[in-house]
């Protein structure tokens, strides 16, 4: 009796149609481009700090020419990380309330707190261990803003002694050391943040922080490689050939296990094929063609890995002016394919959910705050930061201590 | 300038100190390095900064009742509505009222299509925006989320180049024009 009367109640109401997934709700996926972004750039800045420690906690000795460029680089584009964040929340100006009440159990507001480990106690205090000689003997030579600028940056300590060099150069190895495992964190916290969405099958992946960290160190390499070029490029120097082929060979190796572990997962997907694998599928063929399979497969994983494991191989062989275009070419290719990696991860994402009715579309505006236009100008303003930066603390006419992140001694 | 670092030598895997006798002087003195005394004494300085502009800036109400500005309710309601409601437009509209309560789309609110009309409706000099149209897709374009009772279009595939209102009434859309 009781089921006809829930039969005739279900039949009276014909108009139910299921539970709707918040990314379903709209015609639009809420998350546009700059969310693409925002992985993207913490990903570099990841990328760049470990290409750094290389040199200070690894001790890669022909490194060394990129030692700074890659700790200024991290902090440029760190200093760029929230923004695409913050436009896409519209209202920027209210930013500072996320200071002023600190959330300490939503894993959204927690990257506040990484973000700000990161920047104030990794990437400051490491630049400025290793930088504090320089100011000092900057800080007697230079007049005018500079001067006053590093005269600030000394914060008034002058002690050059050795003991206190010495010092400062244990500190920041500890610091380097200490900033690994936040370069982990930091990155590791945005493929957290992917990995735990549950109702979501292209995302809710255990794996996730592990392929966004390795992502994001082939990436953060690859944007060295991109710098140091350019910057060698536009001061008419000679590019230090040696240290080019020792990060290539670094990101030859980075690429490939991040490679290994991305295939791996999709090998693990396909096998188990839970119910949604058939619209993963249908996404790498259809929806996803060019990001998946044109984008981060073929231009950002397979034609780099040719071209590095080519100049593994036979490095002795090739012509230098060759080699020089190789690197490069691989450098830029993969920063195309980490791009197109994070789209397919936030927009893919986005596409379809655990109910599975159907894929969702979008499509990148020109204009406005999620447009393409306005990504690239945040993609360029860490370029801009990163050249003022680079004239203020890698100017050529100032002297260096000669110092180097890693010891010469005992090695 | 040369190479200035660690005199102390030793070599090994340690970085320059840590196996040196010199430096363990140094801490049993207990005197602060210059450096780090400056860099406590920043974060000092950041610290009670932050904890001074945390006083200032946090919302008089935040925390009243739970993770939240208590006031959040009144300074939202305290605010001036834009919109009128249906009723408001009965008043002079009574006949597209009568209209659109016949057809599909009476459960849609005039101001869902009309946009905000509050100024409108008690100052009818001020012309509410005119439709074009392209506001209908907001609701029927074919979305995998939207009931499938739910009448829904393709745009591209439907009778594109001519404004919707040209062959649908948009007060009656179950009407022919
Ligand atoms: C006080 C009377 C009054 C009220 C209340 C009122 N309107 Fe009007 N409305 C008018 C008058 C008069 C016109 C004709 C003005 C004109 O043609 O310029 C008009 C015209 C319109 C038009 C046509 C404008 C055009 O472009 O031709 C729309 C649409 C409209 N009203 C919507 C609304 C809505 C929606 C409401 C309820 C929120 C509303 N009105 C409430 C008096 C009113
Ligand atoms: C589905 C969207 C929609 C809803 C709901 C709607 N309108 Fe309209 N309305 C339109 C469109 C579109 C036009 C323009 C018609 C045209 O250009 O032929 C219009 C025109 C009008 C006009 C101008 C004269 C006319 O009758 O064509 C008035 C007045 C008006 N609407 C009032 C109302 C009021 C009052 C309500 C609420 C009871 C309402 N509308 C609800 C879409 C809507
Ligand atoms: C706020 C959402 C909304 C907007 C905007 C809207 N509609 Fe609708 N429409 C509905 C709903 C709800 C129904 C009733 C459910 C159904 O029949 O699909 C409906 C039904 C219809 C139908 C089906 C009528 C039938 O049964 O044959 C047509 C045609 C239609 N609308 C045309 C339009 C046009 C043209 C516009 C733009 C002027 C418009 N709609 C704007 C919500 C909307
Ligand atoms: C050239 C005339 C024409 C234009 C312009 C037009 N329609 Fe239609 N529309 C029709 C006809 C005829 C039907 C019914 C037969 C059909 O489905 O093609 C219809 C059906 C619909 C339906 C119901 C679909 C269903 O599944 O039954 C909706 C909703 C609708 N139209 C919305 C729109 C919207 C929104 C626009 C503007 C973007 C628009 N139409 C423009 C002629 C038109």
């Amino acid at each position: 009796m009781s089921l006809e009367i829930t039969n005739a109640i279900v039949e009276a109401i014909p108009r139910f149609e299921g539970y709707v997934y918040p990314n379903e709700s709209g015609t639009h996926p809420l998350w546009g481009f700059l969310i693409v972004l925002y992985p993207y750039i913490t990903g570099l800045v990841a990328g760049a700090f470990i290409m750094a420690s290389l040199v200070r906690v690894f001790r890669v000795k022909p490194l060394e020419p990129v030692y700074r460029l890659s700790l200024l680089t991290a902090l440029a584009f760190l200093l760029c990380a929230t923004l695409p964040l913050l436009f896409h929340l519209g209202h920027p100006e209210r930013s500072f309330q996320i200071m002023i009440t600190p959330h300490l159990t939503s894993p959204m507001a927690i990257f506040g707190f990484v973000y700000a480990w990161y920047l104030m106690a990794v990437l400051f205090l490491e630049l400025w261990f290793d930088y504090r000689e320089d100011f000092v003997e900057w800080s007697k030579t230079e007049s005018g803003f500079r001067g006053i600028l590093y005269r600030a940056f000394t914060l008034g300590v002058t002690d050059v002694s050795d003991k206190a060099l010495a010092l400062d150069h244990k500190l920041s190895w500890i610091i380097s050391i200490v900033g690994i495992p936040s370069a982990f964190l930091l990155h590791g916290y945005v493929g957290f943040i992917f990995g735990s969405i549950k109702a979501n099958p292209w995302w809710g992946n255990a794996i996730m922080p592990i392929i966004f960290i390795l992502s994001a160190m082939v990436s953060g390499i690859a944007l060295c490689v991109f710098n140091y070029m350019v910057l060698t490029w536009v001061r008419r120097r000679t590019l230090d050939l040696r240290c080019l082929d020792v990060m290539g060979m670094f990101l030859f190796y980075a690429l490939v296990i991040d490679a290994t572990v991305e295939a791996l997962d999709w090998i693990h997907r396909a096998y188990s094929a839970e119910e949604g694998f058939h619209v993963m599928e249908y996404m790498a063929k259809e929806r996803l063609f060019y990001t998946l399979s044109i984008g981060q497969v073929l231009v950002g994983t397979l034609i780099p890995l040719l071209l590095l494991g080519i100049l593994q191989v036979l490095r002795k062989r090739i012509p230098d002016a060759v080699r020089k275009r190789m690197y490069f070419g691989s450098a830029v290719f993969i920063l195309i394919g980490v791009l197109a990696m994070r789209w397919n991860v936030v927009m893919g994402g986005q596409f379809f959910s655990k109910s599975l009715r159907g894929v969702m579309s979008y499509k990148l505006e020109f204009a406005g705050v999620e447009g393409w236009f306005m990504g690239l100008i945040l993609l360029s303003l860490p370029f801009i930061i990163l050249t003022v930066l680079i004239k203020l603390f890698l100017a050529e006419r100032l002297p260096t201590s000669g110092h180097v992140p890693h010891r010469m001694e005992g090695i | 300038m040369g190479n200035k670092l660690n005199p102390v030598g030793g070599g090994g895997w340690l970085p320059a100190g840590l196996a040196s006798n010199q430096e363990a002087d140094h801490m049993s003195r207990f005197k602060m390095p210059p450096q780090i005394f400056r860099l406590v004494l920043l974060t000092i300085g950041i610290v009670v900064s932050y904890l001074i502009a945390r006083q200032l800036l946090t919302p008089a109400s935040f925390r009243d009742f739970g993770f939240y500005r208590g006031a959040a309710l009144e300074e939202v309601a305290s605010r001036t509505p834009v919109y009128a409601g249906k009723k408001a437009c009965d008043e002079c509209h009574s006949e597209v009222l009568l209209k659109l309560a016949k057809g599909d789309h009476k459960t849609v609110s005039c101001e869902t299509c009309h946009g905000v009309s509050q100024e409108h409706a008690g100052n009818p000099d001020i012309t509410p925006v005119k439709l074009t149209g392209s506001h209908c897709i907001r609701c029927h374009e074919a979305n995998p989320s939207r009931p499938a009772w739910f009448h829904q279009i393709t745009v591209k595939n439907h009778y594109t180049g001519q404004k919707c209102t040209e062959c649908h009434v948009p007060h009656q859309p179950n009407e022919v024009p």
